[in-house]
């Protein structure tokens, strides 16, 4: 498992990204692969089950968290399934997405909803990083200690922006080993990293270190989600795929909101990875709001009719 | 039931995650063709003329195969009609104020933009062309030429001082274009002050409704005519009387070739594969395909060179599920071709890339170099020092580095050898349409008893006329930096204006030309490297030694029957004209700021090569170095032909230039003019030829360098006056000696 030295060095050193090809095509994908009709309502199903909902607020507490986890169960008014014959296909979200110390209502608030919709919680000083590596440790492993099964880490920016790729490398492996069965999400921060040719060597340097998914962004840097960063960290996944044959997920998170945004998403995978990377399994969406406007725009296929807000059930 | 049927799929696409058809509405697009009855015409003087007893040819969806329309075919009346209004309205067009036109040209962009839907629908309902590229670009840059054109209308007279419109401009398209390159053509006419008449090819309704559009916006009808027919037509549109200038626009980009590093070579092919693997083909009205279909004829031309391809040993990779029974064709990249198969030689038909590996930069300039083809070229490397390299090396129009096939109106457009010499967007666009101020119109005068066969083809046999008086001229033929005598071993004599013997020259032949172009291509490397201010001391230094022989060349003139305030005057205006070359050369280039690109454009001059220049003349010491100085200046090698009746004083520069400049940069060959000019004209190697003499000798020029199509300058028999300031040493001397390169340098990290 362990990847030499030379490897890593080679694997990134000589890296560079084409900022302006990566910008034309993040322009062009917006625009070259509109999906109607039943399709739209197929791809919005399929983007719901790959929604990792979130709520990272300070004022969080167990009723709202209970009320996100219910919705992560029915995340789609039961008669609109139903007219999409889609009912009986176990629609969730992909996992529910919470502050550390939110894990235990989570895992209970599920519970009691009877279902196995998986915790995901953020550690390591979230979202910042800058808190020392013995308390970011622990946090993974008290997260997981109260059933969370993703941790969501999110990377330290000051090895990146200095160029401590190895340091780097060697954090996120302790991440790992603290994560145990866990799933590794790495979050990179991609907003804070400067360049293009950064995100790229962090995204290899984090899937090098084990990491499961690598994610866009915390939601609180004042970039997210954007297409040329998620084109490079795409374009990385594979490159890691050819080289190892291990496919790691990724998860864009901050900003994106509308239905048609999650359309696009969706697209730009089966474009750069491939239908086998259209599943939970190796994509997932950050998103609090997303799911209520897919839920809007699934009502609008199945009625013909725009939804009122009191249509539909709040999260 | 129907709601069953639609869950249904859903249930089945929640699985496959399949793209479902985007088809975009092209009910506007009919609706227009109704408004015609399904019957298009030609649009002249800003009406639909529909004459009668004409036949017609219908306009098929060229992928269901669906009649949309039946078209005119144009005659020969209905050209004369077209260029008429064209001429009609050209007087009151060109003399309107720039900024009258500019807004003629904004308005009709204005509406460009409100009918966009209507434009882009019907050009991809009768192209098959995938509908998102002319929706995402052609029309987008459809506005952007009209603006950026009315801007330059609005500065003509301030910054085009000097220039005045041509006149009518017939437009010539091929049966496969986009309705954009008509408009990187129409544009900079219409904005400078000319009047076009477009030949469609049968069935291209989206120039007829382009010109139907700007025929309605009221008060200048006759400035863009469309009348469609066959290109036999063409010959009757350029012989119109008032038609200035005719273009041509070929055919739209074909395939693509690409050369990869041997080292890379895996990994890029990996990659293509996957990328192309991924292209989507389909209906150019489906919203979600990247490529369309261009017709059976192009489908077919593609599939024979995959077969020729295929059966000579090549590998070939295609992707993608379309139906074989329809008129698309794969993305398909072609590899392992061997090098001497005839397919390495053709050209690369559309849909396909031909890829090709090589070990050096240095082989892959030579393997790029070594097409007759210049239009455009992209270099994708990391290394910037190395790409510039390559950039600079091209012998092509436009090369874009690390990005491909981007365009702006300020860009100019072009290309060299057999891709054509002349210029869209940018000001090189606008001087397409211009000529100097005072410049008689041109009159099409085609001999047709020229015989081109015969032209200049015997060389007269000369005999010795008797002993020379005076101090005998220089001998020889000037190349390789030293006086050669001539293979054919003869001798001319030259007499002076009392009809005495002054000297004799060398009988210049085929060989020496041939030894000359030789001797010039082994000095451009040297000269093209050389930096402007070397270039500029050189010419200066040639100033100075023209000075110091001054009396010398004085006398000469004088024997040749010049008045001697007449002849000091000859000298000393090309003195001047050598120090204003030299000190002009340094200020070229620019850099521009477009729109589509975070970075700069690189305008670049680059030398045309080797430059062939027959003399004219009259003017004997004067046009030569005013014709010589640009050419040099800009870093061309040169063959010149001095002047005919008196070419004694060029000799005498000679005897300068053997001490003073790089051997092989300027060869000077004497001998009958007819004979060296067809010599020069035939020669495939000689990038560019400028031609002073008769109006015969111009136009066997102009039919015999069609061979390579290298850029001619001729005269038509029309004298020039040498010693005025616009004639001898205009800016149109400086235009004409050297070829704009764009290189687009994208930036960002």
């Amino acid at each position: 498992e362990s990847i030499s030295k030379q490897a890593t060095e080679i694997w990134i050193s000589k890296i560079q990204v084409n900022k302006p090809a990566v910008l034309r095509r993040a322009e062009q994908i917006q625009a070259r692969r509109p999906v109607k009709k039943e399709w739209q309502a197929a791809w919005l199903l399929k983007a719901v089950t790959c929604i990792d909902l979130t709520t990272l607020s300070g004022d969080d507490t167990a009723s709202n968290i209970q009320r996100l986890c219910y919705k992560a169960k029915y995340p789609i008014r039961e008669d609109l399934l139903k007219a999409l014959n889609m009912h009986d296909k176990g629609i969730t979200t992909a996992a529910v997405c919470v502050y550390p110390a939110r894990v235990c209502d989570a895992v209970r608030a599920l519970k009691a909803a009877g279902c196995d919709i998986p915790v995901a919680s953020v550690a390591t000083g979230f979202p910042a990083a800058q808190t020392h590596l013995k308390t970011r440790l622990e946090e993974i492993r008290l997260a997981v200690e109260d059933g969370a099964t993703e941790i969501d880490v999110v990377i330290n920016r000051t090895l990146v922006l200095t160029g401590q790729w190895k340091a780097l490398y060697d954090e996120i492996r302790q991440f790992r080993k603290a994560c145990g069965e866990a799933h590794l999400k790495t979050i990179l921060a991609t907003g804070e990293l400067g360049s293009l040719t950064n995100v790229y060597k962090a995204s290899m340097i984090a899937m090098m270190a084990g990491s499961d998914f690598i994610k866009t962004s915390t939601g609180k840097e004042t970039v997210n989600a954007t297409f040329p960063v998620a084109i490079v960290m795409l374009r990385a996944i594979r490159d890691f795929f050819w080289k190892t044959g291990n496919k790691v997920g990724f998860k864009p998170a901050g900003g994106i909101r509308s239905a048609k945004d999650s359309l696009v998403w969706l697209s730009l995978i089966k474009e750069e990875l491939g239908d086998e990377w259209m599943k939970p399994e190796l994509f997932r969406i950050g998103a609090s709001t997303l799911l209520a406007d897919i839920e809007r725009q699934i009502y609008h296929h199945v009625t013909g009719r725009y939804a009122a807000y009191h249509d539909l059930p709040m999260s | 039931m129907a709601a069953t049927r639609t869950a249904s799929r859903a249930c089945e696409i929640f699985t496959t995650l399949e793209y479902g058809p985007a088809p975009e509405s092209h009910a506007c697009a009919l609706a227009w063709l109704d408004t015609q009855d399904r019957h298009l015409g030609h649009y002249v003087n800003g009406q639909w003329l529909k004459p009668e007893h004409r036949s017609s040819v219908p306009c098929q969806d060229p992928i269901t195969g669906e009649n949309l329309a039946s078209c005119l075919q144009a005659q020969s009346e209905d050209v004369a009609a077209a260029v008429e209004a064209a001429r009609a309205s050209l007087e009151n067009w060109s003399t309107q104020p720039g900024a009258i036109r500019a807004q003629h040209l904004t308005r009709l962009a204005k509406v460009i933009q409100k009918h966009q839907r209507l434009l882009w629908t019907l050009e991809s309902l009768v192209t098959g062309r995938a509908v998102r590229e002319v929706r995402d670009r052609d029309v987008p840059l459809a506005q952007q030429l009209l603006q950026y054109h009315a801007v330059q209308a609005h500065t003509q007279e301030e910054a085009l001082a000097g220039w005045e419109p041509m006149g009518v401009i017939g437009l010539i398209l091929s049966p496969t274009f986009p309705f954009l390159d008509m408009m990187w053509r129409i544009c900079p006419a219409l904005a400078v002050g000319c009047t076009v008449v477009v030949l469609v090819p049968p069935a291209s309704p989206t120039p007829l409704l382009l010109a139907q559009l700007a025929g309605e916006l009221g008060p200048f009808p006759g400035i863009l005519n469309v009348i469609s027919g066959p290109a036999s037509l063409g010959p009757v549109l350029a012989a119109q009387p008032g038609v200035q200038k005719v273009a041509f626009c070929g055919a739209i980009e074909g395939g693509l070739r690409l050369l990869i590093q041997e080292a890379v070579w895996d990994e890029t092919m990996r990659r293509l594969q996957e990328r192309m693997g991924r292209l989507r083909c389909g209906h150019g009205l489906d919203g979600a395909v990247d490529m369309g279909a261009r017709g059976a004829a192009a489908r077919d031309l593609a599939q024979r060179y995959v077969s020729e391809a295929q059966s000579q040993g090549a590998q070939v990779f295609q992707a993608g599920s379309e139906p074989s029974d329809s008129p698309f064709f794969p993305p398909t990249l072609v590899s392992d071709l061997p090098p001497a198969s005839p397919c390495t030689q053709a050209e690369v038909p559309w849909p396909l890339v031909v890829a090709s590996p090589f070990r050096t930069a240095k082989e892959a300039l030579a393997v790029a170099n070594g097409t007759p083809r210049g239009g455009s070229a992209s270099v994708w490397s990391e290394r910037l020092g190395q790409a510039l390299e390559l950039a600079y090396g091209l012998q092509v129009g436009t090369v874009w580095i690390n990005a491909h096939g981007l365009r702006d109106p300020a860009v100019p457009m072009g290309g060299c050898k057999e891709s054509g010499s002349s210029w869209h967007g940018g000001q090189d666009g606008l001087y397409e349409y211009l000529r100097p101020s005072g410049t008689p119109a041109w009159i099409p005068y085609l001999s047709k008893t020229l015989n081109y066969d015969a032209f200049g083809l015997a060389l007269p046999s000369t005999l010795p006329a008797g002993p020379e008086t005076g101090p005998a001229p220089p001998y020889g033929l000037f190349v390789g930096g030293r006086f050669q005598a001539p293979g054919a071993r003869s001798s001319r004599p030259i007499r002076d204006s009392q009809g005495s013997l002054q000297g004799y020259v060398a009988e210049g032949g085929a060989k020496d030309i041939r030894g000359a172009v030789e001797a010039a291509h082994q000095a451009a490397p040297g000269w093209m490297s050389q930096s402007p201010a070397a270039r500029a001391a050189l010419l200066w230094a040639l100033a100075a030694a023209l000075q110091r022989r001054e009396p010398n060349l004085v006398s000469r003139l004088e024997r040749h029957g010049v008045e001697l305030k007449v002849a000091k005057a000859e000298v000393e205006l090309s003195v001047k004209r050598l120090r204003a070359w030299g000190a002009r050369v340094q200020a070229q280039g620019c850099a521009l700021q477009v729109a589509e690109l975070r970075g700069p454009v690189l305008r670049l001059r680059e030398p045309l090569g080797v430059l062939a220049i027959v003399c004219p003349d009259e003017w004997p010491l004067l046009a030569f170095v005013s014709l010589l100085a640009p050419a040099l200046a800009h870093g061309n090698t040169v063959v010149l032909v001095p002047s005919g009746a008196c070419p004694i004083p060029a000799l005498e520069v000679c005897q300068e230039m053997a001490t003073l400049l790089p051997a092989g940069l300027v060869n000077v060959v004497t001998g009958d003019r007819d004979h060296l000019t067809r010599c020069l004209a035939l020669h495939q190697d000689i990038q560019a030829l400028w031609y002073f003499g008769s109006a015969q000798g111009s136009q066997f020029v102009e039919w015999a360098s069609a061979g390579n199509l290298k850029p001619v300058w001729v005269n038509r028999g029309c004298p020039r006056a040498w010693d005025q300031e616009a004639e001898g040493a205009g800016p149109e001397l400086g235009r004409r000696a050297a070829r704009t390169k764009a290189l687009w340098l994208p930036m960002g990290d």
